[in-house]
């Protein structure tokens, strides 16, 4: 069975200094397995809570996100850090290595923590370095490596465990056009060959011209939503 | 093996734990120094019978320290024979007086009388049996090595005590004392220097020796009847040591001293080390809120925060004790009273480590800011 991904009705507020706000509003959404989904708007339109809501990290004030068949919200803290460890990976903008570590120690420390026997870990994580182009560099620490490729270790360590659910965060805004396109295709070619939802929050325009569908929101709303991004409406509304 | 990243990253960043270290590491030293010393201080309060070789010492009732014994009568000794187990029993005589040297200065002295037999008990372990020969001659007497400077005297030279006219014939190792100077005379030198020692009929101790030394305790339960103990009480050689020791840590205010220096030891290196350790983690926040991201608990979290509060309590400790080992050869080679035994490394090693834990439950709280929907804001 595919992977399934849907939020309905969803709403979200923050209270910072007092002050209420509103980051989403009756957000209903489902997304596709084996394809890369990005969800783009401006700055404080709602995005990242969105992503941050779908992936179980945060709980919706009101609404349901059904990923994978459970519901995410009736879900208490342990069972959300077991679903996600199971299921999920990040890549996040500040690609947050651990500096003591090598490329190929960070992709394992995430199967370590999933109980995966040390030889077997190693392999996999070697793997993963192959399939984003670090394999000759997976005994460099984050200090040697430059943005693109701690970005790609980044993903590495996010796609071994083979998530079916893989959530990215700006994860081209630190890099130059080159890195930032590698990183683009890097993200489709695993949602199309793995099968998995691969979900994105990006307002780089590199991205969305890649991108399989485009979300956009404004103001913690749904403004359109484009399955095909070369459509001349897509294009016009890029620009 | 699993990636160790609690142990990466200490080593990768060890200037930023190498205050932790070094804190942990002072908090030992300072502990077990001052420990040591107040301990080999304190101790040389039971010198007569830490330096002597007898089981069983009997003396006044009651008595609260070796250098506070006062007299008993002498008959005691034909009671104390009876026994078959003991195999000697010899006087030991503690007196004090008034020290002048012949280039001048006045100090206060301990005199302690022994037997000076070539087998004989009494400070068996400071005075060799061809040191403690030469004490046969009257008016003779040992002091320690150390004390020389202190006495202004030398081997041969005479000097006065109580006003009567001794000879030094010789020094001894080992009994150097906290105030004042231990003097050693024979049994017979000594009751003549000190007029409180002069009646034949009463010592300050007696000293039994075992023909197993093993029976102590069983000789003194034995001899411990009701009707004795009001004129005399038994202790085997360490029971006198441990209560000297205890009763001057406990009266003389040292003791209070050293917990309270310890405690201030303890705070300080309780708040460096739990800085350190909350500006580590602090360091590392996005690190773990991505770990968290993915799923890891808060507990696994913990876990690589204590590890590494574990490791600078390890490597501070093993610094502290290094140079606890270094400042134990500075004090032998300076003649000062250091105790350094495995009681006090024990404490101390215990205390530290405890210290490093406690700083890294505290540094825990800074995990709490490892939130990992804030990564996405």
């Amino acid at each position: 069975m595919p992977p399934s991904l849907s939020v309905s009705a969803l709403s979200k507020s923050y209270v910072v200094q007092g002050i209420r706000t509103q980051a989403l509003s009756d957000v209903s959404l489902s997304v596709d397995p084996g394809a890369l989904s990005l969800i783009s708007g401006p700055s404080g339109c709602g995005k990242s809570t969105l992503l941050s809501l779908m992936s179980g990290l945060s709980r919706p004030d009101r609404g349901a996100v059904h990923a994978l068949g459970i519901g995410l919200g009736t879900l208490d803290d342990a069972a959300r850090d077991a679903f996600r460890l199971a299921h999920c990976g990040f890549v996040f903008q500040g690609f947050n290595l651990f500096p003591a570590l090598d490329a190929c120690e960070q992709v394992q420390l995430v199967l370590d923590y999933q109980g995966v026997p040390d030889g077997e870990a190693r392999r996999r994580a070697r793997e993963a370095l192959e399939l984003v182009g670090l394999g000759r560099r997976s005994h460099l620490r984050p200090a040697e490596l430059s943005g693109g490729e701690k970005q790609r270790v980044a993903i590495a360590r996010a796609i071994v465990k083979q998530p079916r659910l893989l959530f990215a965060d700006e994860p081209t805004s630190a890099l130059d056009s080159v890195n930032g396109a590698v990183v683009t295709t890097l993200l489709r070619d695993i949602a199309h060959r793995s099968g998995a939802i691969v979900v994105c929050v990006s307002h780089d325009p590199r991205l969305i011209a890649r991108a399989d569908r485009v979300i956009e929101m404004e103001d913690g709303r749904l403004l359109r939503d484009s399955r095909d991004p070369c459509s001349p409406r897509r294009l016009e509304t890029s620009r | 093996m699993a990636v160790a990243l609690a142990r990466k990253s200490l080593l990768h960043d060890w200037r930023r734990f190498l205050p932790a270290i070094m804190s942990v590491g002072f908090s030992g030293v300072l502990i077990i120094v001052q420990g040591a010393l107040l301990l080999g201080i304190v101790g040389s309060n039971a010198l007569p019978v830490t330096q002597s070789r007898a089981d069983l010492w009997i003396g006044f009732p009651g008595t609260q320290s070796a250098d506070l014994g006062r007299s008993i009568d002498a008959g005691v000794s034909a009671e104390l024979l009876v026994d078959p187990r003991i195999r000697r029993i010899e006087p030991l005589l503690m007196g004090a007086g008034d020290w002048r040297g012949s280039r001048g200065g006045g100090v206060s002295v301990t005199l302690i009388g022994i037997d000076a037999r070539p087998d004989a008990l009494g400070l068996a372990r400071s005075v060799p049996p061809a040191v403690r020969a030469l004490l046969e001659e009257p008016a003779t007497i040992l002091v320690d090595d150390g004390d020389l400077d202190k006495l202004a005297t030398a081997i041969g030279e005479a000097a006065e005590i109580n006003g009567h006219r001794v000879r030094v014939v010789g020094t001894m190792q080992g009994m150097r004392a906290m105030g004042g100077v231990n003097i050693v005379a024979s049994l017979a030198t000594a009751r003549t220097l000190d007029r409180s020692l002069a009646a034949p009929d009463s010592v300050t101790y007696y000293l039994a020796g075992l023909w197993a030394s093993d029976q102590a305790r069983a000789v003194r339960a034995r001899l411990s009847k009701p009707d004795t103990r009001s004129r005399f009480e038994i202790w085997t050689a360490a029971d006198l040591a441990g209560r000297s020791v205890r009763y001057w840590l406990l009266e003389s205010g040292a003791g209070i001293g050293f917990v309270f220096a310890t405690a201030i030891a303890l705070l300080v290196g309780t708040l460096i080390t739990s800085q350190t350790l909350m500006a580590a983690v602090a360091a590392s926040t996005p690190q773990y809120a991505t770990l968290r991201a993915i799923g890891v608990a808060f507990p696994k979290l913990r876990l690589i925060v204590v590890e590494q509060a574990g490791w600078v309590g390890a490597i501070g400790l093993a610094l502290g004790l290094t140079g606890s080992l270094l400042a134990a050869g500075l004090a032998r080679l300076n003649g000062i009273p250091f105790a350094l035994g495995p009681g006090i490394m024990a404490l101390s090693g215990a205390l530290v480590l405890a210290v490093a834990l406690l700083a890294g439950v505290l540094a825990l709280r800074r995990l709490r800011h490892a939130d990992p929907a804030a990564l996405l804001r």
